[in-house]
C-alpha cells in the first residue's frame, strides 16, 4: 500500500474515527507526540520530535493505587486497568528501538508491569523511515538502521512523494487493511525509490563497551562532572530512560501512589535513611549514567541503552555530548584495568588452568 | 565441601507495585530506637512465605514505604526489626497493635541455607546488621543438626545498641555447638557493659585465634554498616576464607522492589530483585 504524504492528514483522520492518534505536533512549548485533531495536517518528516514517545508507554506521573484510611483500617484500590487502543504515527527507528528496550524493563526478568504492559498491548506502533538524520544522530553507530524498524507493527517507508505501508505484525496487517478500506484510491498513490540516508556521527561505541568492561576511566567522568550540572534533562528527553519514583499524593485520609520519572543524576536518588549515599559525588552520578547506558544494560539484557537519537547531545545546556564520551573512551591511551575486570581475569584464567 | 550456590532473580510474579493490607499485631521495643513489629494478614494468616534473607516492602500512607529484611516468619505473622532512622521509620515507630499497613513482597533471593548444609558456620554482624543474618541463624538453629559448629560474631556502638539480646545472652548459647562473642564500640561505667570492647574486624580475628576456629568446611555470613562491612571482609578474606565462601547481603535505597525502577542498580544486577544476597566472589566482578 502506497500512501501519498499528502494524504497523512487522512490517514490519521480515518485512524482517529475510532481511536485515539498521537502524532508528530508541539504542545506545551515543545515538539512531541500529540493528539491528533481532526482535519489537522500531519507532516512525518524533518527534524524528530525533542520530546520521545516514551510517556504514551511510562506516562510521566502514574497513579498506582489509592488508600483510604477509615477508622483505622486501611483499604487500597489498584488503578491498573486495561488502556483503550491508541496508535502512534511517525515514530522514528531510533525511538522504536527505545520501545524495545523498555519492553525489556517492563516486561521481563521475572516482573511483569501491569501499567506498562496494559498501554503497551493497547498501542499500536506506526514507524517511519528516517531520511532527516540531525547532525547529533549516531543511530547507526548503536545498531539502529535508518530504513527499518522491527519492534514496529507498521513501518512507513518513505519513498520520495510517498509512503509504502509495510505491514510487520499481526496487529499492523489489521491496521494496514482497515487503512485500505478507509483511504480507497488515497492508498494507491505513486512511488519513487526508498530514500536512503545515513547518520554523520559514527562514535565508535562497540569499542568503547568493550572498553569500559575492562578498564577504569576515572578521568573521564571526572572530567565530564566538572561541566555536567546533573540537571536531568538527558535523562527526562532520552527515550530510553526508565527509572522512576514512587510517592503519594494526600489528601487527609486518602490518597494515591503514583510513579513519576527520576533521574540518576540526582543527589537524592541513590540517598538512603542515616544519610549514607552510594553515589553522593556528581562523578559517580556521571559515571553511573554512562556506564549503564554503555555497559551495565548490555551487561544484564544483552544489548546497549542507547539508541542514538541525539536529544542529550541537542538540548544539554553544559554541552555534554554521549558521542564524543564515547569517542573518548574508545580512543583514549590504555587505562589501568578495573578491580573487577582484573578479578574476572584471574577467574578465568583459573578456569582455564583447571582445564589444562 | 560442596559450593555455595545462590540463586538470583528468582522471586517472580505477584502484583509488584500494590500492597497487601495487614494487621499489626505485636510492637516491643529492642532498644532505645529499634523496635520489633510483626503483621498479619486481617484474617489472622501469614502474608507471605519468605526463604531466609528475603525482603519485604512495608508502607504506611500517608507517609511511604520502606523495604527491610524479613527478620522472621512465624506461624501467621512475619517479623520486622525496624530501627529508628528516617522520616518512615519514625512513623513505624509510632505503631500500635490494631493498626494497618501495607505489606508486599516477598523480594530478592535468599541466603544460601540448602547448600551450606554440613558446613561450619560463622555469622559477623554490626548493629542493625544482625535482623537480617538472624533469619539464617534462626534456620539453622531450627535445623541444628544440618550444620557444623556455629559462631556468631555481633557488635554494637554500645550495649544498648545490641539487638535480640534475649538470644545473644541466654537462648543461643544454649543451643549446641553455638559460640556468642558480642563487642561493643563503646562502653561507659554503668551501661551494664562488662565484656569486649573493640571494633568487629580485629574482635573477629581475636575470636578466630582464640577459638582456634579454620576456614575450611566454614561459610561465613557478613551484614553491617559501609564500614564495618569493608573492614570484616577484608578481615574474613585475611583469616584465609575464599571469596566464593563469604556471603553478605547488600542495602541500598529501593522504591519497586522488582528491578525496574532503577536505584539500587549495581552494574548489570539489581540489588533488589537479584540480591540482597550475593558472594564476595560475585561482588568482586561486579563493578563498583
Amino acid at each position: 500500500m502506497i500512501i501519498s504524504k499528502d494524504n497523512m492528514g487522512a490517514l490519521a483522520d480515518a485512524i482517529g474515527a475510532t481511536q485515539t492518534v498521537y502524532v508528530p505536533g508541539t504542545e506545551r512549548a515543545a515538539t512531541r507526540f500529540v493528539a491528533h485533531k481532526k482535519g489537522e495536517p500531519v507532516v512525518l518528516g524533518g527534524a524528530n520530535v525533542r520530546m520521545p514517545p516514551k510517556d504514551l508507554l511510562f506516562p510521566a506521573t502514574e497513579k498506582m493505587y489509592r488508600w483510604k484510611k477509615h477508622e483505622g483500617q486501611l483499604s487500597l484500590e489498584t488503578e491498573a486497568a486495561a488502556h483503550e487502543p491508541f496508535t502512534v504515527l511517525g515514530v522514528r527507528p531510533c525511538d522504536m528501538a527505545s520501545v524495545a528496550k523498555l519492553d525489556l524493563v517492563f516486561l521481563t526478568k521475572g516482573f511483569v508491569d501491569e501499567f506498562y504492559q496494559a498501554r503497551r498491548d493497547a498501542a499500536t506502533f506506526v514507524a517511519v523511515t528516517c531520511v532527516d538524520p540531525d547532525g547529533d544522530c549516531f543511530c547507526e553507530a548503536m545498531g539502529v538502521r535508518l530504513d527499518a524498524a522491527p519492534a514496529a507493527d507498521v513501518l512507513l517507508v518513505d519513498r520520495g512523494g510517498a509512503y509504502e505501508a509495510k505491514p510487520q505484525t499481526e496487529k499492523g496487517e489489521a491496521a494496514v487493511a482497515a487503512w485500505a478500506e478507509a483511504l480507497g484510491a488515497g492508498a494507491d498513490a505513486a512511488a519513487g525509490d526508498a530514500v536512503e540516508a545515513h547518520c554523520t556521527l559514527n562514535p565508535a561505541a562497540a569499542k568503547a563497551e568493550e572498553r569500559l568492561r575492562a578498564e577504569d576511566f576515572d578521568n573521564v567522568w571526572h572530567s565530564v562532572a566538572d561541566y555536567c550540572l546533573t540537571c536531568g534533562t538527558c535523562t527526562f528527553e532520552c527515550p530510553t530512560c526508565y527509572c522512576f519514583d514512587i510517592s503519594q499524593d494526600v489528601r487527609a485520609d486518602e490518597g494515591a501512589r503514583f510513579r513519576c520519572w527520576d533521574s540518576c543524576m540526582f543527589t537524592q536518588y541513590t540517598l538512603m535513611a542515616g544519610n549514607h549515599n552510594p553515589r553522593a559525588d556528581r562523578a559517580s552520578r556521571v559515571r553511573q549514567r554512562f556506564m549503564h547506558k554503555l555497559r551495565y544494560f548490555a551487561d544484564r539484557y544483552g544489548e546497549g541503552l542507547c539508541v542514538g537519537c541525539g536529544r542529550c547531545i541537542r538540548d544539554c545546556p553544559a554541552g555534554v555530548d554521549i558521542a564524543a564520551i564515547i569517542d573518548a573512551v574508545a580512543t583514549a591511551p590504555e587505562h589501568e584495568l578495573t578491580e573487577a575486570a582484573r578479578t574476572v581475569q584471574a577467574d578465568e584464567a583459573k578456569k582455564e588452568a583447571a582445564h589444562v | 565441601m560442596s559450593e555455595l550456590v545462590l540463586q538470583h532473580g528468582c522471586a517472580k510474579g505477584g502484583e509488584p507495585y500494590v500492597p497487601q493490607v495487614c494487621r499489626v499485631i505485636d510492637v516491643r521495643d529492642q532498644t532505645h530506637d529499634v523496635k520489633t513489629i510483626r503483621v498479619q494478614t486481617p484474617e489472622g494468616g501469614l502474608p507471605f512465605e519468605r526463604k531466609p534473607g528475603q525482603l519485604a516492602m512495608v508502607s504506611l500512607p500517608p507517609y511511604g514505604e520502606c523495604m527491610f529484611a524479613i527478620a522472621s516468619q512465624g506461624p501467621d505473622y512475619l517479623e520486622f526489626v525496624i530501627k529508628r532512622v528516617g522520616f518512615v521509620t519514625e512513623r513505624l515507630h509510632e505503631l500500635r497493635p490494631g493498626d494497618e499497613v501495607g505489606v508486599r513482597g516477598p523480594y530478592g533471593n535468599w541466603f544460601p541455607f540448602d547448600s551450606a548444609r554440613g558446613r561450619n558456620l560463622v555469622f559477623v554482624a554490626g548493629g542493625i546488621g544482625m535482623p537480617p543474618v538472624r533469619s539464617f541463624i534462626e534456620y539453622a538453629l531450627e535445623h541444628r543438626a544440618d550444620y557444623g559448629r556455629i559462631d556468631i560474631v555481633y557488635s554494637a556502638s554500645t550495649y544498648d545498641d545490641l539487638v535480640y539480646k534475649d538470644d545473644l545472652f541466654q537462648n543461643w548459647p544454649k543451643e549446641p555447638d553455638t559460640h556468642v562473642h558480642v563487642s561493643v564500640y563503646h562502653a561507659t561505667d554503668g551501661d551494664g557493659w562488662s565484656g569486649k570492647v573493640g571494633y568487629t574486624a580485629p574482635y573477629l580475628k581475636e575470636v578466630f585465634a582464640e577459638e582456634g576456629l579454620a576456614t575450611d568446611n566454614a561459610a561465613a555470613v557478613l551484614c553491617g554498616g559501609p564500614s564495618l562491612y569493608r573492614t570484616c571482609r577484608e578481615a574474613l578474606l585475611e583469616l584465609g576464607f575464599d571469596p566464593a565462601d563469604v556471603v553478605t547481603t547488600l542495602e541500598a535505597r529501593m522504591k519497586c522492589g522488582v528491578g525496574k525502577c532503577g536505584r539500587c542498580n549495581v552494574g548489570g544486577v539489581f540489588i533488589c530483585l537479584d540480591g540482597p544476597v550475593f558472594t564476595e566472589a560475585e561482588l568482586a566482578r561486579i563493578p563498583r
